[in-house]
């Protein structure tokens, strides 16, 4: 590992920078997650098709895909409109780090939209008429008896999502944004020595995964305690 | 923003002569990368913690980092090591659709494993004991009663996993392998329209997905249509 001697810093930044990828598409996600369990749950039938043409889209092409055109597309866009007032500019973009975390919470989200719409569904309506029969009005039941009972069905497979989200960060390197790989890129070019360069990508990848996971079984352990003093 | 049609009936021809190198890549990794799965299990049902264990932290560490780390590491990171070219493997490392496959291999075979697994478990322990109460041996239980049984369960995630390894499938265009996904980003540099083309290939790729759906999903209705008689009665 001698080779990466000198380029932790940069291989720190890059964590950072992926560090904030993550929660920006993880917010992403539980956005468009929830715009698309709200459009598949509600009574309209445009809203219904227009939530399922959704998941079916972005389940169902390469991540990849997706990036390259929507980097290359806005891209592509937003020159044409800045060259009508502006003829001399040649390129604009959206950032790499915007249109990479746009991306990953649009792929990220068709999943959890299926996660979300099957929590909801989960919660025993017992539980939805105990509340109305209190008295409880609909809002605060959905924020006091739904979302809780919804988000303890949520969590296992939401803790998926959250590794999808971290592990789809390697993939913004190819719309060319300054993170791990792209810095084990850079060492290999200058170092002559890749395997060292990309192994710490993989471990420092490992290390995010297991503090994700590790989060989700702390989460999990949180949302269950009062079924744990029952048994 | 004009789409350019012409282009487009131009450019699909192009594209499809890469879906051979898509469907080569993922039904190579896939056939070899189930035969990963069930070693894998079988070393971590065995009961022995020094074969369970090496497979455990095998789909940790693989599960656990991104596909296209992997890629990276065995296409750029093993050549750069004296051993590995000395080897007699040098030929399929050397070769950009070689290390393709190794690494959708390794890290399909992790993915799988655990699908796998999940259908072991599901086997109701009810059958197993009825078996043994038939005087049924260990090694013909596991045959005759857990796999069958197994393999129904896993059925619907398995299908789901050949899809995400179709998908995976598109990274390979990222170490010069030449699959649909290569095209396609060899076209958009030279004419400029991404729209245009990734549109077009995504909805080939859409088609795939759907195809492999259908396929599996006439799979589990015919595996499962002795269940299906019981209800219908």
């Amino acid at each position: 590992m001698e080779a990466t001697i000198g380029w932790w810093d940069d291989f720190f930044w890059a964590g950072v920078e992926v560090v904030q990828v993550f929660f920006v598409a993880l917010a992403g996600t539980v956005a468009f997650g929830l715009m698309g369990a709200a459009a598949k749950l509600s009574n309209s039938r445009i809203a219904q098709k227009i939530a399922n043409a959704y998941t079916i889209v972005f389940r169902g092409t390469p991540e990849i895909l997706i990036l390259l055109l929507i980097y290359f597309g806005s891209a592509i866009t937003l020159t044409a409109i800045v060259n009508i007032f502006d003829p001399t500019v040649k390129f604009v973009d959206i950032p790499p780090f915007w249109a990479g975390s746009f991306g990953i919470s649009l792929i990220v989200g068709g999943y959890a939209t299926e996660t979300f719409r099957g929590a909801f569904l989960g919660v025993d309506p017992g539980q939805i008429e105990a509340a109305r029969a209190l008295g409880i009005s609909t809002v605060k039941t959905f924020f006091y008896v739904r979302v809780p009972a919804m988000w303890r069905l949520a969590l296992p497979p939401f803790g998926n999502h959250m590794l999808s989200v971290i592990k789809d960060t390697a993939l913004i390197s190819v719309i060319g944004l300054n993170e791990l790989l792209f810095v084990a890129e850079q060492g290999m070019a200058a170092t002559a020595e890749p395997f060292p360069f990309f192994i710490a990508v993989g471990a420092i990848y490992l290390g995010f995964s297991t503090i994700i996971t590790l989060t989700t079984m702390a989460l999990e352990k949180h949302a269950n305690k009062h079924l744990e003093r029952v048994r | 923003m004009i789409i350019d049609f012409p282009l487009i009936f131009e450019s699909i021809p192009k594209m499809l002569m890469g879906i051979g190198v898509t469907f080569q890549v993922l039904l190579l990794s896939l056939v070899l990368g189930t035969a990963l799965a069930i070693v894998l299990l079988l070393l971590r049902i065995s009961g022995k913690w020094f074969l369970a264990w090496p497979s455990m932290v095998y789909i940790y560490i693989f599960r656990g980092t991104p596909i296209l780390v992997q890629i990276f590491i065995i296409y750029h990171g093993l050549p750069g090591l004296d051993f590995v070219r000395e080897s007699i493997f040098w030929p399929v490392f050397r070769d950009p659709f070689g290390c393709a496959i190794v690494a959708l291999t390794l890290n399909n075979g992790a993915y799988i494993s655990e699908i796998l697994r999940g259908g072991v478990l599901g086997v109701e322990r009810g059958l197993l004991e009825a078996g043994s109460a038939l005087g049924l041996s260990l090694r013909q239980r596991f045959l005759y009663i857990t796999t069958p049984i197994a393999i129904r369960l896993a059925t619907p995630a398995y299908s789901n996993d050949v899809i995400s390894l179709m998908k995976s499938t598109a990274l390979v265009s990222t170490i010069t392998v030449v699959d649909m996904t290569g095209i396609a980003r060899t076209i958009v540099a030279e004419t400029y329209a991404p729209y245009e083309i990734f549109i077009s290939v995504a909805i080939v790729y859409l088609i795939i997905t759907w195809f492999i759906q259908k396929a599996f999903g006439a799979l589990e209705r015919r595996m499962s249509r002795h269940v299906r008689q019981e209800t219908a009665t």
